[in-house]
Formats: C-alpha cells, structure tokens, sequence
C-alpha cells in the first residue's frame, strides 16, 4: 500500500517534474486546501466529545461549556454510583460477544453468497440487503413481542442475539465486498500450482478479507456497545445496557456525572483502540494491506 | 471453485437442512458445492429466520389487530388518512436524504484526502472518524446540546462578530448536525475500502494519455468507487430514518419523526397494534426506497469495468 501511496503522490505532485513551477504550487495549494478541509472534518467530529470531556470537570452543578473552574469530585461522584459499572460490564460484555459471532456468521456467510450456488441464496442475498432498511425501533418492538410469545425472559443472551440482528447483515456486506475485489484467478492460480483448498483459503482468500473482518467486528463492538434502540425494548429495571442507563438517568437529572461517564467510556474506547493497534494495526481496519 | 468443494465435503450436511428458505432450487451440477454452500450460510439464514423474520412477521400480524385482538384495518387507515401523520413520514424521509447527503458531501473529500496520506496519518485520522462512535449517543447528543445552543460556542462565535446567532436548536439542522456527526464514518468507511481497492496504476495510466486530473477523478475514481458510496448511503440512510435518540433530543418537540411515534404509541400509550403499524409503513417506504437506489447504481459501480 505504502508504494501505491508512494507513487500516487509522486503523480499528484510529481507530475509537476517537467512542468513549470506554476502546476507545483498549484499541486501545493491544493494539497494545503485538502489539510485545512481535513482539520475542518476533524473539528467537527470531535467537537461533541471535546465538549463532554471538558464538561466533566466543571465545578457547577450543571453541564456548561467552557467549564467553569476544574474539579474531579464528578469522578468521585461515579464511585457512590455501582450502578454504572454494572451496566458498563453487561454492555461491553454484549457487545464483544456480538462482535465474535457475527463476524463468524458474516464470514460464512459472505463465502456462501459469493461462491457457492444453493436454493434460495439470491433471496438470503437480498434479505441482508433489506436488513438494513428496517428501523431499529421497529425490530425493538417486534422482538419484544416475539419474546414474549417465546416465553423468553430477559437476559443479556437475548440481548446479544437481538443485536444479532443489527449486525451481522454489516459482516456479511462488509465480507462481500472484499471478496467482489478479490481476484478470482489468484486463488485459482494457488489451487493450479497445488496447494490444497485450507492453504488457499489461508493464504489467498482470508488475507483479501481479513481488513473487511476486523472492520466488521469493529463495527459490530460499536454497534452494540451504542444501542440504546434495541435495548430500550429487551432490557429490564434490573438488567440495564449503559446507554439505558445513562438515557434514564437523563430523564431526571442532567448533571455532569453523565459528562464524567461519557468520559471514562471514550478513555476505555481509547485504551481499546490502543489494544487493537498493538495487536492488528488500526490501519488493516482499512484494508491497508502492504501487498496488494 | 472445485478446491473450496473439498474443505466442508465429507462432514456430513444436517438432515433438517438448517432454516426452510423459499426460492426455487437451482439445477445441481456438484453436490459439493450445493451442500458447502448451506452448511456456510445455515447460522446467518438461522438469526435471520427467528429474529428477524419472525419477530417482523408478528409485528404485520398485530398490526392487523385492535387491541382486543380483533382483525381491523383500522391501524392503516388511520395514519394514511391522516395529514398530519403524512408529513411525519414526509419529514423523516426528508431528514435522512440530507444526512446522507451531508455525509457524502462531507465524507467523500475526506476519504479521498485519506486515501494520499501515508499509513500513521491515517490511522490517527480513522481514529478521529471513529470518535463519535466511541461516546454513547445520548452523551454525544447532549454534547451538541452545549455546543448549539443559544449561550454555546457557536452563538458565541456569531456574537463575537456582531451578527445575530441563529437558531440551531430543536429544528431541522440541529437534527441534521447531529446525524452527520453519527453517520459520517459509516459513510466513510465503506468508501475508503472501494477506494484502496482501485488499481493505483489506473490514474497514471490516464494521465499518459493525456487526461487532466479531474477527467481522471470523474472518468476513474468516482465511477470505481461506487460501490463504496451505495454501500454507505444505504446504510447511512437506513440508519437516519429509523435513529430515535439523537432526533429526539436535538429536535426537541418541535421536530416529530417516525420512529418517536413508533416509541410513544409503544411505550406511552401502550397502542401496540398502531405503533406495528406506524413501523410498518416505515419498512416499506424504506425499503421500496432502498431498493430503487441500489437499482439505480447498481450496474453501474466497478466490479464489471474489469471483467
């Protein structure tokens, strides 16, 4: 990837070689207006959590921005409050589990729909598509109802499973397009000079949706770490996700303890982030394979 | 793919065949195939069949009911004879084409620009996209509460410059704000991944050839890179018309979409059987839309270009 950047950006600017100076200083404008449109973007998406993180530490009794005065005593607040926690483990408990299983799911899934003829795979096909265009509110109420039809109570199993649902019709997209551009002749080439179907699989076709895995699997944490739709539905007074948590304590109060929990959520999301970088390298979340 | 054939052949397919699905079977030529095929997809047809097709299937049922339990059409007619219910599925569908344009007017420079940096910048990049995700939406939505509102930086900003601030808050643009700011990485991250997936020599190719660099951009890039815009417009929009928290906060009582209906006819008024049917508009509205897109550019995106 580093040597198609490489040579990208030596055509970009580099076309400039047996031009006059005029085209490299547009090449440079361009590229300082594509900094500043960055920086713009940037601020824009992390202004919100700039916003909360700065909020936790005000000294008022009320969610101000810029804070007024400095003081931790909204963090020592969150101890009286295990509540918190509690609802912190159940939902990253969740939503690690969806990320596993429908990444799985996704990954089967996707190599099904793409390569293997069976009955009914254009319509499995389609009902991944038309997943996505159902409301999450709706798919809220009707599990509940089909729960209760069940006779299934609630618990963090039904949970996940609803989740489920969210997504692994991501998984199974994400898989799909990596595969539509992975060259089919590679594998075939594999399989010619006689390496068996496991060592192609290995070598060819994972490592062509390996970026589309973790990028699902990712997808799928955040997914289910954040719903709050869903969970609206399936939780109950005992059993509460920390955005519900969070969401009710909203309907009464809005002091900066909420400010001080968004915050200790983006620090885990940040130490969690820090964990997948040392692991697998954020940038395979994008598929920036060295070979391609 | 004969190789493939060989991995799950030998274990032997379940006899119940996993979830029934309709369809027509296709003529076998291998059985292999055929069998691998289902054994893969079973789990995923499985969640699909019993937790989302059936809890779908019982939301029209009820839908279809008073709330004795009786059959009535009473559900339907009531919110299409209604204007006022109209608008709202007007204005949700309005709410979601403009985030998904902003996020495509936003976030396909942006994913351009990433594309051209060298792999750290993107990461620290991908990890600002990311961010929004990162921070519960109820705090995120507070967060632009303090930021839009009358006495926040912004009214600050036009203050400061002696205009009049204008209003930001519990209107359309504050909902809009708000969805951008959520969908933007679900927009941007399937372009990225269409985007790197483009053959790097293709530019310079065109360029030998004499093509400028926006005839390169719009003849190469764009076209190459649809499949990624369908994928996150779909998705974005999706996401939009059926979001619930941030409309709601940001919008206050003045903006009313679908899903806030779906919500109080649920859980206020414990209608049931109206609020299945208010969802239920939603679902074929959006899906005959969705479908309609996808019809659009599909055909058209650039998995054929190399065939």
């Amino acid at each position: 990837m580093t040597t198609a950047t490489e040579s990208e950006r030596s055509t970009a600017t580099g076309k400039a070689a047996g031009k006059p100076i005029a085209a490299a200083a547009g090449g440079r404008a361009r590229r300082l207006l594509g900094a500043a449109f960055a920086a713009l973007v940037g601020l824009f998406l992390l202004a919100p959590v700039l916003v909360t993180i700065a909020s936790s530490l005000t000294t008022t009794s009320y969610v101000t921005f810029p804070p007024k005065g400095l003081t931790l005593h909204w963090y020592a607040e969150l101890l009286n409050r295990p509540e918190f926690l509690d609802s912190f483990l159940l939902s990253i408990g969740v939503a690690a589990g969806a990320a596993v299983v429908s990444t799985a799911l996704g990954l089967a899934a996707g190599l099904a729909i793409h390569r293997y003829p069976f009955p009914g795979k254009s319509v499995l096909d389609r009902l991944f598509s038309s997943a996505f265009a159902v409301p999450t509110i709706v798919l809220g109420i009707g599990l509940l109802q089909w729960y209760a039809q069940l006779g299934m109570a609630s618990s963090p199993l039904t949970l996940l499973l609803a989740h489920l649902v969210l997504t692994v019709p991501y998984t199974v997209r994400l898989v799909l397009a990596g595969l539509a551009g992975l060259d089919r002749s590679a594998e075939l080439a594999a399989a010619g000079l006689g390496a068996k179907a496991p060592r192609v699989f290995w070598h060819v076709t994972l490592p062509a949706v390996r970026g589309p895995l973790i990028a699902g699997a990712f997808f799928a944490l955040i997914t289910s770490f954040d719903d709050l739709t869903i969970a609206l539905f399936v939780v109950t007074t005992d059993m509460q996700t920390l955005p519900v948590r969070i969401f009710n304590y909203l309907q009464y109060n809005y002091d900066p303890t909420v400010t001080a929990v968004g915050t200790v959520m983006v620090l885990f999301a940040a130490v969690a982030v820090v964990i997948i970088e040392r692991v697998v390298g954020v940038a395979h979340l994008f598929g920036a394979d060295p070979e391609q | 793919m004969a190789t493939t054939a060989r991995v799950a052949d030998g274990t032997a397919l379940r006899s119940d065949g996993s979830a029934p699905t309709p369809g027509v079977p296709e003529p076998v030529r291998k059985r292999g195939p055929w069998r691998t095929g289902l054994l893969l997809a079973s789990p995923a047809i499985a969640v699909l069949a019993l937790l989302f097709i059936a809890p779908l299937f019982m939301l029209v049922y009820n839908s279809f009911r008073t709330q004795a339990g009786d059959p009535t059409l009473h559900n339907y007619t009531r919110f299409l004879g209604d204007s006022f219910y109209r608008d709202v599925l007007w204005h949700t569908l309005w709410i979601g084409a403009l985030t998904t344009l902003g996020c495509l007017v936003v976030g396909y420079p942006f994913a351009v620009y990433l594309r051209g940096r060298s792999p750290r910048a993107r990461n620290y990049l991908s990890l600002v996209l990311l961010s929004p995700l990162l921070i519960s939406m109820v705090t995120r939505a507070y967060g632009w509460l303090v930021l839009l509102g009358p006495k926040g930086p912004i009214a600050d900003g036009f203050h400061a410059l002696g205009l009049d601030a204008p209003k930001m808050l519990y209107n359309d643009t504050a909902v809009v704000v708000g969805m951008v700011h959520v969908m933007l990485a679900y927009m941007v991250l399937p372009l990225m991944g269409s985007l790197d997936r483009i053959d790097p020599a293709l530019t310079p190719a065109a360029k030998g050839l004499g093509a400028s660099g926006w005839t390169c951009f719009w003849r190469i890039t764009v076209p190459l890179s649809l499949p990624g815009m369908l994928a996150g417009s779909l998705i974005v929009f999706s996401l939009t018309v059926s979001s619930f928290v941030t409309p709601a906060i940001l919008g206050g009582p003045t903006v009313k979409l679908m899903p806030y209906f779906v919500y109080t006819e649920a859980t206020s008024n414990l209608n049931w059987p109206y609020a299945a049917a208010i969802g239920f508009v939603l679902i074929v509205v959006t899906t005959i839309l969705t479908a309609v897109y996808a019809r659009l550019l599909r055909g058209r995106g650039g998995k054929e270009v190399f065939a």
